[in-house]
């Protein structure tokens, strides 16, 4: 019999991992220089962990039997697990705190896509204990800085405001409020349109369908609107907030931008790659105020505002740009051991070239075939290889340059 | 460049003319000798493709095409995530569930629990039936539904009806309308939050073509 991965699961090469790292590495060194620490949390967790933040559908879990746990979950996103860990595990500890993670998330995916790819791989950041402008600020301008660490230079920002957006939606009758919220949320004009709603409210459900384009357009239109005391200070928030942005090359500030579950309570983005690689969304995050109380064993209200990255879609994304390697690094050197009395010597020798040259990350491998010089010379002709060290048994050395066949 | 995806079949004429309202020519695709599926706009603007119509909200889904018009029934069978934006009025027709005209059943609760039940779109098929609490075994098919009750293979069928003059001749009879369908403008969610390749402009046109339903 064939033994095949499950549908959806996939197996990461080494070129694969290659590129993964490429890019891991580089949004991991950002990270560090914005004073952020790595966490790792379970893989997995508890289903009431999971889903108690309401963002999470039981059903879009993979669930996993545990005799005596029960249900167990495999995380489909790192921010309950790292809400939940901060609270409890990190009692006493003083804010802010900047966390980020690099992890494999798993999604059952249902109906059309239901035998789609089901484990994904995120890098992200919460910043957890600071509820200002500068947070939020903090928070995208790392955005911008890490993608401009992997070389990506096209990219837009749309923007939205979950606090803001769900007070406008109080103005409608609570009965259909939900159906409002959805609807917009959908980009369902129609279901609008037919709703059961008195025309000055239609109008109003239709404009904030349409409640988006540059800051300043939307800005300066939602301030025309009857704002109470909360919207105005939101709406000033988020001037103060896109100021701080300015020189971005693509913002759109969009306020349909909403879920249908209130987990977001404030600023909520997602990056879009741009036309050429196919507008995929590449990132999302937002401020989840509410989230870390509903972990916290007293209810503290936590802030808390963060962001993850899809590296596989930014993977494939940089692969159509051509940013990121090919192929899979070559040795350095072969060592080669000129009879079987001399492989303790080769692989003597290939630890003192490995040991010298650990500063650059030399890679050496040790020839493991008795074979001919010319079959040696061959193999790292094909692979690349640039040094031949032939070994002999006496102890000597012979070095000698391949030239490369490229 | 901005692409359409336009629906074969029924559809496709009254989706040419909105198009051709807002300055935009695929009437290539109408010629009978065109084997073409992808047709570029005379001017350059635009260009068009002509796929099968469940498969417009898979194309405008995926981005691939930033505009599509297709029937209210696929896009409520394949709950594609795309911006539904205009009732376009034309192509109506309605989901309903029929029996052979010869059965006792008047009315869908009157079906016997786990009867059969043959259609083309089984979600909205198992969707209505579950909302009647009736437990049935829908049997997927793709096309000449109506054979269905006429073989004794299934007790009914959930099927898109326009005049009702296929069920007619076939024996059949109309129990209950699950929704009405029209033609809709759809468009790529993302496309049109960043309002890619100017696709507000090209919308805003498309809205006097609108002849209105009633």
């Amino acid at each position: 019999m064939i033994h095949q991965p499950p549908v959806g699961a996939r197996d990461l090469l080494p070129i694969d991992v290659a590129q993964k790292h490429w890019i891991e590495r580089r949004l991991q060194d950002v990270f560090h220089r914005w004073s952020y620490h790595r966490i790792i949390t379970p893989t997995l967790e508890r289903m009431e962990t999971l889903t108690a933040g309401g963002a999470v559908q039981p059903e879009s879990v993979i669930q996993v039997w545990d005799a005596e746990e029960g249900f167990l979950g495999l995380r489909p996103e790192l921010t309950a697990s790292i809400a939940r860990a901060a609270v409890n595990r990190m009692a006493g500890a003083t804010y802010p705190q900047r966390l980020y993670y690099t992890a494999n998330i798993f999604r059952r995916q249902a109906g059309e896509q239901a035998r789609g790819q089901h484990e994904f791989y995120q890098a992200g950041v919460e910043l957890l204990g600071a509820g200002g402008v500068s947070a939020d600020a903090e928070v995208l301008l790392l955005l911008a800085d890490s993608l401009s660490s992997i070389g990506l230079t096209h990219w837009h920002l749309v923007l939205g405001d979950a606090g803001l957006t769900r007070s406008l939606l109080w103005d409608f009758p609570k009965p259909l409020r939900r159906k409002v919220r959805e609807a917009i949320a959908r980009l369902d004009r129609i279901e609008l349109e037919t709703l059961p709603l008195e025309p000055s409210l239609r109008e109003r459900a239709l404009s904030l369908m349409d409640l988006r384009g540059t800051p300043d357009d939307v800005l300066h239109q939602v301030s025309q609107w009857a704002l109470d005391d909360t919207q105005q200070a939101a709406v000033k928030h988020l001037k103060s907030v896109v100021e701080l942005l300015e020189g971005h090359p693509s913002v759109t500030l969009d306020l349909s931008l909403i879920q249908t579950f209130d987990y977001y309570t404030g600023l909520v983005f997602e990056v879009v790659s741009d036309r050429e690689s196919g507008q995929r969304v590449l990132g999302q995050g937002g401020r989840y105020d509410q989230l870390l109380s509903l972990y916290h064993p007293q209810g503290q209200m936590i802030p808390g505002i963060g962001f993850s990255l899809n590296l596989q879609d930014l993977q494939q994304v940089l692969l159509s740009v051509g940013q990121i390697p090919n192929q899979t690094l070559a040795s350095d050197w072969l060592v080669v051991a000129e009879s079987t009395q001399a492989i303790a010597v080769a692989f003597r020798y290939a630890q003192t070239l490995r040991i010298k040259g650990a500063e650059s990350a030399v890679r050496v491998e040790v020839a493991l075939e008795a074979s001919s010089t010319d079959s040696a010379r061959d193999y790292a002709l094909h692979r690349n290889i640039p040094n031949i060290a032939w070994v002999n048994a006496s102890g000597s050395v012979t070095i000698e340059a391949i030239e490369s066949i490229l | 460049m901005l692409t359409v995806a336009l629906p074969k079949g029924a559809l496709l004429k009254d989706s040419i003319r909105l198009f051709q309202g807002a300055g935009l020519d695929f009437s290539a695709f109408l010629d009978d000798s065109n084997r073409q599926l992808q047709i570029p706009d005379p001017t350059g603007a635009a260009q068009a493709l002509l796929v099968r119509a469940q498969d417009v909200p898979v194309y405008v889904e995926y981005g691939q095409a930033q505009l599509g018009i297709v029937g209210f029934d696929v896009l409520k069978e394949k709950k594609s995530k795309v911006a539904h934006l205009h009732d376009l009025g034309f192509g109506f027709c309605r989901m309903s569930v029929a029996v052979k005209a010869s059965s006792p059943y008047r009315s869908a609760t009157e079906l016997p629990p786990n009867c059969r039940v043959a259609s083309k779109y089984v979600h909205s098929a198992r969707d209505y039936f579950e909302s009647l609490d009736l437990p049935v075994e829908i049997i997927p098919l793709y096309g000449s539904v109506e054979l269905g009750p006429i073989t004794g293979m299934s007790e009914a069928i959930v099927d898109l009806v326009s005049t009702g003059r296929t069920l007619k001749e076939n024996g059949l009879t109309e129990l209950e309308v699950l929704y009405e369908s029209t033609a809709r403008l759809i468009a790529h969610p993302l496309s049109y939050r960043l309002n890619t390749d100017g696709l507000r402009d090209w919308i805003k046109p498309l809205q006097p073509a609108i002849a209105p339903s009633a």
